[in-house]
């Protein structure tokens, strides 16, 4: 409990000293954000409730990251061809995942990789709109929701 | 070097948003116009960021600059989500292929 206030601390301290760009007049207004978030933290997360995996959650960031660039160059290059280069469909996809964080935490990521968007997520189902159906986009989705499941530490 | 890297980013940016705007316009519905916006520009709008970062008067600013990323991440993939589950309840059949 009290580790997990002194991290929180810190972090919050870190994100102030960014929000003011460094400016040292303004740390009075800062310890009172800094409790205020503290707070609001504790409630809404409780420590101990879950544990993120460091090398999960690291995966994770770096297979964003390089789908990001493919999923902006890909859709780039749909965008200049115009509507030829479409084929789109809804695809079905049964979740593995946990409801809550990790299932929202797919459902939105989708949203920002190549080719797919959450059209409906219900308990166990999220239906897919796909931008071209001939692409592997489901293979794709499995990968992404095993990066899910490692950082979360629960198994798919 | 700084200065070239930063106005490389910030052109390739700029060139991200232009795409997105040509699919927002170019695409056939609306779930297709989604694609291209929550994609096209979040890598845009990262590469402009970044660029930006580069120019920053301290580490701070800079810092700042890139907070701005996750938090744009976060409300597009939202923002689609919700449109589109939206269009989806109101009935609206995505487009397809007339020749498959």
């Amino acid at each position: 409990m009290i580790r997990a206030m002194l991290q929180r601390s810190l972090l919050f301290a870190l994100l102030w000293w960014v929000l003011v760009e460094g400016r040292p007049d303004s740390w009075g207004l800062g310890l009172l954000a800094i409790c205020a978030a503290l707070w609001a933290s504790l409630r809404q997360l409780p420590p101990g409730s879950r544990r993120l995996s460091l090398t999960g959650l690291l995966g994770y960031l770096t297979f964003f990251v390089s789908n990001s660039v493919r999923g902006g160059a890909q859709v780039a290059w749909m965008a200049l061809r115009g509507r030829q280069a479409l084929q789109p469909a809804i695809l079905e996809w049964e979740m593995a995942l946990p409801p809550g964080a990790p299932s929202v935490l797919l459902l939105n990521t989708l949203g920002l990789m190549p080719g797919t968007l959450g059209v409906e997520l219900t308990d166990d189902r999220l239906r897919i709109h796909v931008v071209d159906e001939r692409l592997p986009i489901l293979a794709e989705v499995a990968v992404l929701e095993a990066h899910i499941a490692r950082m979360f530490g629960v198994g798919t | 070097m700084l200065e070239m890297a930063s106005g490389g980013l910030l052109c390739i940016g700029a060139f991200f948003f232009f795409a997105g705007t040509l699919g927002l316009l170019r695409f056939p519905d609306v779930y297709c116009r989604l694609h291209a916006l929550a994609k096209a520009d979040n890598l845009g709008l990262g590469c402009l960021l970044l660029g930006l970062a580069l120019q920053a008067d301290s580490l701070a600013a800079a810092l700042k600059l890139l907070l701005i990323w996750p938090l744009g991440l976060a409300a597009s993939a939202g923002v689609s989500y919700a449109i589109a589950r939206r269009a989806d309840a109101l009935g609206i059949a995505p487009w397809r292929r007339k020749d498959p």
